[in-house]
């Protein structure tokens, strides 16, 4: 998969979807969406929410084309806005009604499609998807993102030690859900395959 | 057996969740985009439309209400009652429609989070551009819509 942040686009092709070339924005738009929508899935997880997030960070995007200077790479500042609009869902109490109603369901199933990942990575994105969406969103942006806890609390509008403090519960939780299927499969099952005569 | 992982451990296999993963097929292409954005928007005016046409409604219903107590029917009431008052008083009863106001304001409450969302993306990229002037001037006529709605509740609950 590539990375959102290592994605490189050719000068001439960025500098014609600022000029409004409807395919090169086309390009710009196949070559960009599919590593957002990966990190808005990893901080939101809800398809339709994630879907509408995307929607909302490409047209920023495509609104704001002008105003990319160059100075980070492309993908960082896909990345920025990506991050940001996810961010903005989380405050907002229409979403958080909905993540609280709807993200169960849409979690357990995101986190069985396991595409042929090894058995340690399954419990791995199960149990990243457990985790609250805040405390999954620091977590993915120290680790794997990269983040320093300066850019994430900056980002999230709190204190260093929020993300601190954020990144510690999330690893601790992290922990115990990959001790738990270890427990789990101690338990005797005593569903209906044991039942049936 | 020592089963704990530690921070690094735990980050290393965070990062190989996330070299493993397939890219996923966003829902919808270029074209689709632009299409979705065109339906948002233009729910985003109906629902705008529909919150002032209620606005409207209710403070024609409150003024028209007010104008019928201080035409004749908040005159005092003469002592010696006519025989033919009760059914005289049944033909002018006014008819009043209360309207519920809590869809308009809710209307009006989630379109203004959504303004405030988007002035803070377009105040984040270009803090004097024309798109957060035009923005600035939305949420300023929809305020106002919310203030008059409010203030028809006020005087709803008063009347």
């Amino acid at each position: 998969m590539q990375r959102l942040a290592e994605i490189e686009i050719p000068a001439d092709e960025l500098a014609a979807a600022r000029a409004g070339d409807a395919q090169a924005r086309s390009a710009l738009f196949t070559r960009v969406a599919p590593p957002t929508l990966a990190i808005i899935r990893r901080l939101v997880r809800h398809g339709a929410m994630a879907d509408d997030l995307l929607q909302d960070t490409l047209i920023a995007m495509f609104e704001h084309l002008g105003d990319f200077r160059g100075e980070a790479p492309f993908g960082v500042w896909v990345r920025s806005i990506a991050v940001s609009r996810c961010l903005m869902a989380f405050r907002s109490p229409w979403h958080r009604a909905r993540v609280a109603l709807e993200t169960w369901t849409e979690d357990t199933r995101a986190a069985t499609e396991s595409d042929g990942r090894t058995s340690d990575l399954i419990d791995l994105d199960r149990a990243l998807a457990k985790l609250s969406p805040v405390t999954r969103a620091v977590v993915w942006l120290y680790d794997v993102e990269g983040w320093s806890h300066d850019e994430i609390a900056r980002a999230f509008e709190r204190t260093t030690s929020f993300s601190k403090s954020q990144l510690a519960r999330g690893h601790a939780r992290l922990r115990g859900e990959l001790r738990a299927p270890m427990t789990a499969a101690l338990s005797i099952p005593l569903g209906s395959e044991f039942d049936g005569h | 057996m020592d089963t704990e992982v530690n921070d690094t451990e735990l980050a290393a296999r965070l990062r190989r969740l996330d070299a493993g993963a397939a890219d996923p097929a966003p829902g919808f292409d270029y074209q689709g985009m632009l299409e979705r954005r065109v339906i948002r928007e233009t729910r985003a005016r109906r629902r705008l439309v529909l919150a002032r046409g209620a606005a409207l409604a209710i403070l024609v219903a409150l003024v028209g209400a007010s104008y019928w107590r201080l035409d004749d029917h908040g005159a005092p009431q003469p002592l010696v009652r006519d025989e033919t008052a009760p059914a005289r008083e049944h033909e002018t009863e006014p008819r009043i429609v209360r309207a519920d106001t809590y869809l308009a304001v809710a209307a009006l409450e989630d379109h203004i989070a959504s303004l405030d969302d988007a002035l803070n993306v377009a105040r984040a990229y270009s803090p004097r551009g024309e798109e957060v002037a035009r923005l600035e001037r939305t949420r300023a006529e929809l305020l106002d819509s919310y203030a008059q709605v409010r203030y028809a509740e006020l005087v709803s609950a008063n009347f």
